[in-house]
């Protein structure tokens, strides 16, 4: 009876957290088109062209996510366990390690070398190249010995 | 570390799946697992034995470092 319970609430939580998914991945795809399109309105090509790839990004790992996590929902598996949780761990540690780096060069090289058309596209850019870090390091970590 | 999981799971004829879903993990960590690719909590060592009706010494060999 416990255990019935236990898989019960399991599956509520994968349920819940496959909604949450879904509904971030739409936000942030959608929040990456409206940068982009204010970009291009404005003439810059380039913060135009850095928030489609961006969005598109964010696209295909949310629909490789969900499309896994659906296929293990069905076999009734969980959508995470002990393991994927210290991949998720370890890869959001060194994305956020590595994007101080990348960050502390973003503002040492704008003016100079890098011309943001404003504070907010230079943000903007930082948080979308660290989901692309995450993403990154999580595939690497998914394969690795941990 | 080197696992006898394979053993254990052909012995009960248990497949990877069989064994995720009677632990409550995934696939993927049950394949570590067998590789030796990932070094288990406790909890999750204790699950897995008990599923294939074994003890955590039995199941799990830990070699001595150099």
């Amino acid at each position: 009876m416990l255990l019935i319970n236990n898989m019960e609430v399991r599956e509520m939580k994968d349920k819940i957290r496959m909604t949450a998914i879904i509904i971030v991945s739409l936000l942030v795809i959608a929040t990456g088109t409206l940068f982009s399109l204010t970009s291009f309105m404005k003439g810059d090509i380039a913060g135009g062209v850095a928030g489609v790839f961006i969005a598109i990004t964010i696209l295909v790992f949310a629909i490789f996510v969900f499309m896994r996590g659906y296929k293990d929902m069905k076999k009734g598996f969980p959508l995470q366990d002990e393991r994927s949780r210290k991949v998720i761990e370890k890869a959001t540690s060194k994305a956020f390690y590595v994007s101080m780096y990348l960050l502390l060069a973003i503002g040492f090289l704008s003016d100079d070398l890098i011309k943001f058309r404003d504070v907010s596209q230079a943000t903007g850019i930082a948080v979308g190249v660290m989901a692309i870090l995450f993403a990154v390091f999580w595939a690497y970590y998914n394969r690795m010995e941990i | 570390m080197k696992t006898r999981i394979k053993e254990f799971r052909a012995k009960y004829n248990f497949t990877q799946e069989d064994l995720a879903r009677k632990v409550g993990v995934r696939r993927e960590t049950i394949l570590f697992l067998e590789k030796g690719k990932y070094n288990p909590s406790l909890k999750l060592a204790h699950d897995v034995a008990r599923a294939l009706k074994t003890t955590i010494d039995e199941l799990f060999i830990f070699e001595k470092r150099k």
